[in-house]
């Protein structure tokens, strides 16, 4: 073997380098594989190339505001997205550069990064364990085919990377939010403890709880505890939240066997007729245009859900004429996200003589409490949803547009005002086949690549499950003591994708014939080939995914690993 | 702190564990960070005649007056002002903004007979008060907007164009944010629950 092939000769290949490819790449690596992972995106030092963090307001153009022109014209779906900034927009897909193709009377919003570490850098860091009910749902009430998971499965492997990402949060023995394995959680605001005695007291069916989430209270495996500067999304030279730029690709680097490689977009997945195996993946150097491919002997793709289905649907031959790995015809069907919407704000006079040091980058949660396992449900939908929660105070840029001029109006406007307090309901999505990723039957990428189509639209469980929301939202406010409830933003429908959890379209399920990975990820079709970004999700519970990504991504790579050296990939 | 410092700190607060790749030697592009670029208002920009500039100042100065910390002219805020009008305001949004000033001069000249630079500051008041009066039943007023006054294809009138230019630009500042309100970028730790001393001002940053 001469040089060249064998530098592009890999045990395993890695597609994407976000929160699943980060921990494929780790998992792989520690274990002995040499392992490249290929990422479409920029390469992006950490800490050295988070160019916005900590930048100040006034010294960014136009003192932060956001450059319109530039939004509509290069990022016009990106900049939808709330963490989307000017000190952190080269984090970002430009939407001109990579277009897709969705009905703009149905929209769906594709929040896509473009570095490497992906999404990893720009995640709300919320890290929730899935409880027993969530992977036994489909079974239940039949919407959709049985997770062939369980809970007690995957729980062991909760705590596997939970030990390694770090989570701070409040245990709580809730069996409808199990537990993690958890730093100590971070404090509560003045008007958030008010309001959680006042909800334990008028409220008593839910719980509030302070937000899990991956971002350090204490130092954690050589990354250093929050110095809570605020906007994690800016990107944290110290490491203080998980991202697979501060952990997971460091440690798999540590191990002298990942090779990584930036500006690789992956066209397709060669499907090899005769050993019934992918044999290489073929990539195109988006610096040069030039296309390479590289062999591996398993191959696991975390392109993101939306991009790993591209990349099959994509990767036709004459066995697989509907796209790799397809032989039920699911793949690209299912696509799920959660439905996002506005309960409501409470305005409170309570705590006024209170203030807060530092900048949490995190609110409170409550846990989904509607049509929970052994209760009487009164519901006329089912599955639930959760309130993330945000309590601030007003200051001056939520009362700029105050009348008066002068000293008092100054004077007003540089002390605190009341506090508000935001419901923001997470709602699950039930699978659905006529919401689909396809490829473009006539347009294609500036490399040729037929564009991704999505064609995505609520269905009634979801409406139903907004309008019990609602209400629920206004009974909660009145019960935590609100002076005074805005619940008349109207937003009309939540736009699919800003859920920014988009998953489903490689499900996965004991029955070939409806779904395209086992219960290890694993292609039925195709045995070298894993899939572990959210596209393997049979359902979307109401929680944040990326926690469920990474449990499943260690399985899944354990598996692999085991099945490699038993000969049988 | 500028970034340098920061990394600095930030190895010292990890131990010197493997922060990034090639340590600490500054690479072109940090050479550009944000985080220690100069301010935007240190731009260069020649928009208004230095009559217009002069009016901005003052204007600017009424809505946010020097107390005992300072006030818009000495956070730079006309100048923010004129970089807004040259690079990103619109251009439907910049007539309204430039036709306004021009109203102010003649409301100077209609109602004290003066040129506008010649009015007093009680005088120059009295026309914002008017302005104000006149645009109240403008959404920009309603509790709660958060839609300010730059909306695209629906310009505010000039007088919520130039009050949010000026609060916005005044508390955005190095002078705003370290003077007036209070600038803490590396807090190390949260309390959400320690006592609020009497007229302290909020932390800089912005809620929205």
């Amino acid at each position: 073997m001469n040089n060249l092939n064998r530098a592009r000769e890999f045990d395993a290949i890695v597609v994407g380098s976000g929160i699943s490819g980060g921990w494929a790449a780790k998992e792989l690596t520690e274990k002995g594989l040499k392992v490249l992972v290929l990422e479409r995106g920029e390469n992006l030092q950490h800490g050295i190339d988070y160019l916005g963090e900590h930048a100040p307001d006034w010294n960014l153009p136009f003192n932060g505001m956001k450059n319109r022109q530039e939004e509509a014209e290069e990022y016009p779906i990106q900049s939808q997205n709330y963490a989307f900034s000017e000190a952190n927009k080269s984090f970002f897909n430009n939407d001109k550069n990579n277009p897709y193709v969705h009905n703009e009377s149905k929209p769906f919003n594709w929040i896509r990064a473009d570095v490497v570490g992906g999404r990893s850098l720009l995640w709300g860091r919320q890290s929730y364990r899935w409880s027993e009910q969530d992977f036994a749902a489909n079974s239940v009430d039949k919407s959709a085919i049985p997770w062939p998971v369980t809970y007690e499965e995957i729980a062991p492997w909760y705590s596997y990377v939970e030990q390694f990402v770090g989570i701070s949060g409040q245990a709580e023995g809730l069996k409808e939010l199990p537990d993690s394995e958890f730093l100590p959680p971070m404090k509560m605001h003045a008007i958030e403890k008010t309001i959680k005695r006042r909800l334990e007291d008028k409220a008593p069916d839910v719980t509030m709880t302070i937000g899990r989430v991956a971002v350090l209270t204490e130092n954690h495996k050589g990354r250093s505890a929050c110095h809570y500067c605020g906007p994690c999304h800016l990107g944290c030279s110290t490491g203080s939240y998980f991202s697979s730029q501060s952990s997971t690709l460091p440690a798999a680097r540590a191990t002298g066997n990942l090779t990584l490689r930036a500006n690789s977009l992956v066209e397709k997945l060669i499907y090899d007729d005769e050993t019934g195996k992918v044999s290489a993946v073929q990539v195109i150097d988006t610096k040069t245009g030039e296309r390479v491919s590289f062999r591996a002997k398993i191959f696991f793709l975390c392109a993101s859900t939306i991009a790993s289905t591209q990349i099959l649907l994509n990767s036709t031959s004459a066995h697989f004429p509907k796209g790799l790995a397809n032989r039920s015809g699911t793949v690209g069907q299912y696509l799920m996200d959660h439905a996002t919407g506005f309960g409501g704000v409470g305005v409170f006079l309570d705590d006024m003589d209170t203030y807060y040091y530092g900048n949490r980058p995190n609110g409170s949660y409550i846990p989904r409490f509607r049509n929970l396992a052994g209760e009487e449900s009164d519901t006329d939908f089912i599955r639930g949803y959760g309130f993330q929660t945000m309590a601030l105070r007003t200051n001056w840029s939520t009362n700029i547009t105050r009348r008066g001029f002068g000293a008092e109006l100054k004077d007003n406007l540089r002390k605190p005002g009341q506090s508000l307090f935001v419901l923001q309901a997470f709602m699950e999505c039930l699978p659905n086949s006529n919401n689909r990723v396809t490829l473009s039957p006539d347009k294609v990428d500036r490399f040729g690549i037929p564009l991704v189509s999505v064609d995505f639209s609520w269905s009634e469980n979801e409406r139903k499950m907004m309008e019990d929301m609602k209400g629920q939202a206004e009974r909660l406010l009145k019960a935590a003591g609100a002076v005074y409830i805005i619940d008349n933003i109207d937003e009309g429908d939540p736009i699919g994708g800003m859920g920014i959890h988009e998953m489903g379209t490689a499900r996965m399920g004991d029955d070939p014939t409806q779904s395209v990975l086992n219960k290890y990820n694993q292609a039925h079709d195709v045995a070298n080939l894993f899939i572990t970004d959210g596209s393997f999700m049979t359902s979307s519970s109401c929680v944040n995914p990326s926690l469920t990504y990474m449990a499943f991504t260690a399985r899944a790579c354990d598996y692999a690993v085991k099945q490699l050296a038993a000969g049988k990939l | 702190m500028k970034r340098r410092e920061f990394l600095e700190c930030a190895a010292l607060l990890i131990g010197g564990v493997g922060l990034t790749q090639s340590g600490f030697s500054l690479s072109n592009e940090q050479k550009h960070y944000l985080a220690s670029a100069p301010s935007y208002i240190k731009r260069p920009v020649d928009y208004f005649s230095i009559a217009q500039r002069t009016l901005i100042n003052r204007l600017t100065e009424i809505i946010i007056p020097e107390t005992d910390t300072p006030g818009a002219i000495d956070a730079g805020v006309g100048k923010f002002i004129e970089l807004m009008l040259a690079d990103w305001l619109n251009d439907e949004e910049r007539k309204v903004f430039m036709a306004g000033l021009e109203s102010v001069s003649d409301m100077a000249r209609s109602s004290f007979d003066k040129s506008a630079l010649n009015l007093s500051s009680e005088e120059l008041l009295v026309i914002l008060n008017s302005l104000e009066k006149h645009a109240e039943n403008h959404p920009w007023y309603d509790l709660g907007n958060q839609d300010g006054a730059f909306v695209e294809g629906r310009p505010a009138p000039f007088i919520c164009q130039l009050k949010e230019l000026t609060i916005y630009g005044f508390f955005t500042s190095e002078v705003g944010s370290t003077q007036v309100l209070r600038y803490q970028p590396m807090p190390m730790k949260f309390d959400g629950d320690v006592p609020l001393q009497k007229g302290e001002s909020t932390w800089a940053g912005r809620q929205t």
